[in-house]
Order: C-alpha cells, then sequence, then structure tokens
C-alpha cells in the first residue's frame, strides 16, 4: 500500500490577509500592500505542508474569489454571474454567465499561481461544473477554456473539482468525453467534494480516463469504493465543514480498511477546500493529515 | 395607496467609527464625512462629534452610539417608513448574538464570498442566554427615531447552521461510517431548537418587554438544506409562539421555490421580506418575462395565511443604483401578481453594508422614489 497526503482546493486566508483584503476594498490599503501578505501567506502554507510532510504542494489558490472566478475573468464569452450559495455552506461562488462562445486565448495570469518548491498539486473546476447553469456543454469548456488553462499548469497532478454532479444525480458518463478533451496533458483527478459518490462510482464512474478519483468518506460508505480500485484514490479523510481535527490514529486505521480492499494507491486528503475552516483550524488540519499519512 | 418601505438591517460603518474601534488615528478625509453626512442628513448636535474626532479623544461607544443617530436620520432623510440604524452598535449579525450567548467558542474566520468574511463559532455545549443583546439599542433609539422601528435579529436557524456543530455530531466513527443525512439533520434540529427555546424566544420577551412592535427575525441560512427546512418552520414557531409582536422575517440569495410547501406551516409570520432585485434584469418592464427574478412571487401570493411581501428592489451586491422606474415597475409587476397592493411592502433585497453611504443613500432615495411612482400609477 502507497500512502500520500496532500491539499488540493482553496485554502483559508489567515487574519491579516482577511483584514488587508477588507481594507483593500474599502480603500485604506494598496494592491502592493495585499500582494506582500498574500507572498506572506503562501510561504506560511508551504511550511505548513513541508512540515507536515506533504508530498505534494499547493500554493492554497489564495488570490482565487472561488473556483471560477479567474477562468470567468479571463475568458471570452463568459462573464459573472448571480451570487450563489456553494452546496450546504454559507459560502457563496459567482456562478459561471455564458455571453457568447468561450473562449480561452491562454494560460491563467502566473498571479493565480504562485511558485511552490517541489511537485505541485493543482486545482481547476471540472468541465461538468463550469459548464453548469448555461448553454454551454462541458466538452466545449474542457476543449476551449479549461485546455488552454491546462496548458500553462505544471503539476504532477491536476484536481478536477467536481461539487455538483452527484448532487444532480448526474452519471458519470457526462464527464466521460469532457475529460478525455483534457487528457495527454497533466495526470488529471476528478474530486468530489462533499457528496456521496456511491452513486457515481455503481454507475462506474472508476472507468472514467482520469488517474485519481477523491472520494469524501465523510459522506461515502467505504463499501461503496470498487474493490482492487486501480486508479489513485484521493481519500477524503479530513472534513472541512467541521471544527473538530482528526484523530491521524483513525484516519490511518481507515487507509489500511481502503487497502483490505485492494487499493493500492492512496492519497490522504480533504473532503473539499480547507477554506471552509479558518487558518488557524486549517493548520492544525493538515499537522494530523501528515500524522496520518505517518502512521498508515 | 400607501406603499410601507423599510430597510432590512445592516448598513456599512463609517470610517471613524471603524478607526475609532480600532484605535487608529483618523485623517481629515474620515472627520469631513463626519462633518459632510452631519449636515447631509440632519443629525442634531454632529458638530460635538466632529468636535472630539478632531481632538482625538472620542470614545468607541459614544462614537457608535453617533454612527447610530447618523443611520436613522440617513434612512428617514432618505425617506423610508420604517427603519433601524444599520445595526453599527453590532459586530456582525452573527457574531454578535453569539457573542451573548453561552454554549459557544470562536473557530475564527471563513470567508463568506469574494473578499467579505464572517467569524465562525462552534456549539460545544447547552445554549442559553448570557443577556438580552438588542435591548440597549432599541432603548436608544426609541426616543430618537422619527420613523417607526423594526428591529432585525438573528434566526435560530441560520445560527446553527453558520456554526460548526462539536456538542451535538460524533468527533470520530463517521469515516466511511456512512454517518448519514438523518443522522446530521436530527444534530441539527437539537441545536437549533435549542437555540430557538433558549437565546432568541427570551431575547424577544426583553425586547417587546420594552414595547418592541415589529421584530424581523433574519434568516439568510434559511435555505442551506433542502431537507431542513421543517426545521427552520419550527425554530421560527417556537421562537414566536404565544409572543404579542409583528413578526416578519427575511430571506435571500436562495432559490426560493425550495420553501415551498414548508412555510405554509410557519403563520406566525406576518411578512417574508425577500430578495429578488440580484436575480432579475435592469430593463425597465412590468411582465412576467420581464421581471425575471420575480418569478416565485406568486407561491408567497398562496401562502394560506396571506402574509406581506417585503418585496426586494434593489441589488445590494452592486453600485449600480436602480432607477426610480426600475424599481416602479417590479412594484407594479408584483402588485399586479398578488392583486392586492396591501400585500406589498418595499425594501432592498438585503442589509447594504457593503456598500458605501454614497450609494445606499442614493439607492434608497431611488427605491422611495420609485415606490411614490408606483402609489401613483396604483391611485390613478
Amino acid at each position: 500500500m502507497a500512502v500520500q497526503a496532500f491539499a488540493p482546493g482553496m485554502y483559508p486566508r489567515s487574519e491579516a490577509l482577511v483584514q488587508a483584503t477588507r481594507d483593500l476594498d474599502r480603500g485604506r490599503t494598496t494592491e502592493a500592500d495585499v500582494d506582500a501578505q498574500v507572498a506572506a501567506d503562501v510561504q506560511k502554507l508551504i511550511g505548513v505542508q513541508q512540515a507536515a510532510g506533504l508530498d505534494l504542494l499547493t500554493d492554497g489558490m489564495l488570490r482565487w474569489q472561488d473556483h471560477f472566478r479567474p477562468l470567468l475573468q479571463a475568458a471570452d464569452g463568459l462573464e459573472t454571474g448571480a451570487l450563489t450559495r456553494y452546496l450546504d455552506t454559507n459560502t457563496f461562488y459567482r456562478a459561471p454567465k455564458a455571453t457568447g462562445t468561450p473562449s480561452l486565448s491562454g494560460p491563467l495570469d502566473e498571479r493565480f499561481s504562485a511558485a511552490v518548491p517541489g511537485p505541485r498539486v493543482a486545482t481547476l473546476p471540472s468541465p461538468y461544473a463550469l459548464a453548469r447553469g448555461t448553454d454551454v456543454s462541458p466538452t466545449a469548456m474542457a476543449e476551449n477554456v479549461l485546455k488552454p488553462a491546462l496548458a500553462g499548469v505544471d503539476a504532477e497532478l491536476v484536481v478536477l473539482v467536481e461539487p455538483f454532479l452527484a448532487h444532480d444525480g448526474g452519471s458519470p458518463n457526462e464527464l466521460r468525453e469532457p475529460v478525455e478533451a483534457l487528457s495527454n496533458g497533466a495526470a488529471l483527478a476528478l474530486w468530489f467534494p462533499f457528496s456521496d459518490a456511491g452513486p457515481l462510482l455503481e454507475q462506474g464512474a472508476a472507468e472514467l480516463p482520469v488517474e485519481g478519483l477523491g472520494i469524501d468518506f465523510y459522506a461515502t460508505h467505504l463499501d461503496s469504493v470498487p474493490e482492487g480500485l486501480d486508479k489513485l484514490l484521493l481519500a477524503g479523510v479530513v472534513d472541512t465543514r467541521s471544527s473538530v481535527v482528526e484523530d491521524p490514529a483513525e484516519v490511518a486505521a481507515f487507509a489500511g480498511k481502503l487497502a483490505e480492499r485492494g487499493v493500492e494507491r492512496i492519497a490522504l486528503v480533504p473532503n473539499g477546500d480547507l477554506q471552509y475552516v479558518s487558518d488557524a483550524v486549517a493548520r492544525e488540519k493538515l499537522a494530523r493529515l501528515g500524522q496520518a499519512r505517518a502512521a498508515a | 395607496m400607501k406603499l410601507l418601505t423599510h430597510e432590512i438591517g445592516s448598513l456599512a460603518k463609517p470610517p471613524w467609527l471603524v478607526k475609532t474601534s480600532q484605535g487608529k488615528e483618523l485623517d481629515e478625509s474620515d472627520i469631513d464625512h463626519a462633518r459632510k453626512w452631519g449636515d447631509k442628513v440632519g443629525v442634531e448636535g454632529h458638530e460635538e462629534l466632529v468636535e472630539s474626532l478632531e481632538r482625538g479623544s472620542a470614545d468607541p461607544d459614544d462614537v457608535a452610539l453617533w454612527s447610530s443617530r447618523y443611520c436613522v436620520r440617513m434612512q428617514e432623510a432618505a425617506g423610508l417608513d420604517v427603519i433601524w440604524d444599520g445595526e453599527q452598535r453590532r459586530s456582525e449579525m452573527y457574531a454578535w448574538a453569539i457573542a451573548h450567548a453561552n454554549g459557544f467558542e470562536p473557530r475564527g474566520t471563513v470567508r463568506s464570498f469574494d473578499n467579505k468574511y464572517y467569524s465562525k463559532s462552534a456549539a460545544v455545549g447547552p445554549v442559553s442566554l448570557a443577556e438580552p443583546y438588542h435591548n440597549a439599542e432599541f432603548e436608544s433609539l426609541q426616543p430618537l427615531a422619527k420613523a417607526r422601528l423594526k428591529i432585525p435579529i438573528t434566526g435560530a436557524y441560520t445560527l446553527a447552521v453558520w456554526s460548526y456543530d462539536e456538542h451535538h455530531i460524533p468527533k470520530s466513527g463517521r469515516l466511511g461510517a456512512g454517518y448519514g443525512r438523518k443522522q446530521e439533520v436530527e444534530a441539527r434540529r437539537e441545536l437549533t431548537l435549542d437555540i430557538a427555546r433558549n437565546l432568541i424566544r427570551p431575547n424577544l420577551e426583553a425586547l417587546i418587554e420594552l414595547g418592541a412592535t415589529w421584530i424581523q427575525i433574519d434568516e439568510p441560512g434559511a435555505s442551506t438544506e433542502e431537507d431542513e427546512l421543517d426545521i427552520f418552520v419550527e425554530s421560527f414557531n417556537v421562537s414566536v409562539e404565544g409572543l404579542d409582536c409583528l413578526f416578519s422575517t427575511h430571506l435571500c440569495f436562495s432559490d426560493y421555490d425550495l420553501f415551498f410547501p414548508a412555510i405554509e406551516g410557519m403563520s406566525g409570520c406576518r411578512q417574508y421580506c425577500v430578495g429578488f432585485a440580484n436575480y432579475d434584469t435592469r430593463e425597465l418592464g412590468r411582465s412576467a418575462a420581464e421581471r425575471p427574478g420575480y418569478e416565485v412571487i406568486s407561491k408567497f401570493r398562496d401562502l394560506p395565511y396571506a402574509p406581506v411581501l417585503g418585496l426586494g428592489v434593489l441589488d445590494i451586491h452592486t453600485d449600480f443604483v436602480e432607477s426610480p422606474d426600475l424599481v416602479r415597475d417590479r412594484i407594479l409587476y408584483a402588485v399586479d401578481v398578488f392583486g392586492d397592493p396591501a400585500r406589498i411592502d418595499v425594501c432592498p433585497d438585503c442589509g447594504l453594508r457593503t456598500r458605501s453611504w454614497e450609494v445606499a443613500y442614493d439607492k434608497l432615495q431611488a427605491m422611495v422614489e420609485g415606490t411614490r411612482l408606483a402609489e401613483a400609477e396604483l391611485g390613478a
């Protein structure tokens, strides 16, 4: 059993960055001051990940206002729509809105991807999530928006976050063609945060053309995992909707249960973005994640 | 035909309040702000505030009281019929309530959206009221306000769903165990009803004892979980049942279809103040096709206990100032759907705290002016 640990998705801003961005909105500070605080936050986050012994590093997406915003701002034919609740959290995002044929002319601005000193995990929205609520097909979003963005990502693994498919009662088949359109580049994983992935797995999600699958095990039963799963299983074992920090021994024992089901490659990850807890809680959760990896 | 206009709750805190509270030095523009708005909306004796700000000796609590007076006069100057003080003396709608409750511990800051955040706490034990937490506001506003007062108070379900729950949800044993939705819902029910009975209701009773006649129970989190709407309804009923006061609720930024039929059982609610403008177009027009943001309002019309609809006509997430004509058309469309103007009040989608005072004031003035235009047509 090979066990890794890392943390895809959006990381919470520190109290100092919270204040800096608030001040920026109110004209009380400058972009340069916020940039400096973002850089400080990124360095601190890298240190926390390194101290925890995580295998892939993230910059925490600290400049991203939500999972879609930089894409919506950079692409032609897309703009921000209504402020919309993100699943059952009290955090909101601007829903994608299509105003024409979407197209992204190249990679996202480098401001949206800070350098990290080691192998990297990056995160982008899944084609289905980006297309949801627009009249654009997920495949068109993949080919015309996500593929150009992906071309600029230098990462060991790119996690495509898909929060909606399971909640919509959709089928993994809706992801097959769009994900195929993104292949031939970085290794991809599909991540189903805050969702019972059981129905998707029953319908063949394990056969999708991706390297890894991310499953929230606070919402999904262990028995839903196919015996002998031959993909990298991003096991969502850190509950980012809870302020309670995980017991590393319990998490390590759970990794053992996954191995007993014949899962050979396991990555211990959060079950969603860590931004749903505060910076202080997230730091402790990452430390526990590292301890669980070491104990597994 | 008179249509009642009111604010929903929060307004931005002025720079002279924020900086004073943070112990920061004020600059000339902050003092100009206090001087200009004091003149503009007619705050009696505001020169006293300006002088204390200039001296650098202002007490933060006194400054908050001044800010409260400014917001009262700003809303009255804009022409609103029913007002509050923009929640100037509260830290924030969630944090203020939690700070006056027993049974919670802070867990840090979490993003709401973009560069907006809120403090989030965890329920760690049985909930109770530490002290009534709106009495001081109400007592200071009673002699001051010329318009009618409506007290906004954060509701039990929103407090519960915006909190972590370390008291009712098991701390271990959930991983991969199929810890079901049923258990999660039951945990939420226990926490929510605990808050309704032991925090909200005694706070309401204290306000009514002081003479409150209209209390708005804010529930922006009400539709967070589709399968918990019965908990929201039950908690509202538990909070207000048998109390002698006009109770309304405020809902915003939700798929409002979700509330039906659950709120058919919320008969103690005499008014729903609901945000719609955020979903609407900015084009003029009074047909259903031209008012897509208001598609759901017929469901509020058909509730068996015939509540008033507080119609949200201002998008609070943008500096775009709605024209009076646009406000008028939104109102007239709603009146047409309801068939009874007495069941329509006019308000913003939500509190205007994310807008500057300049924008908030312009929007509120446009809302009042648009309401007058609608009244003129209805009276014709």
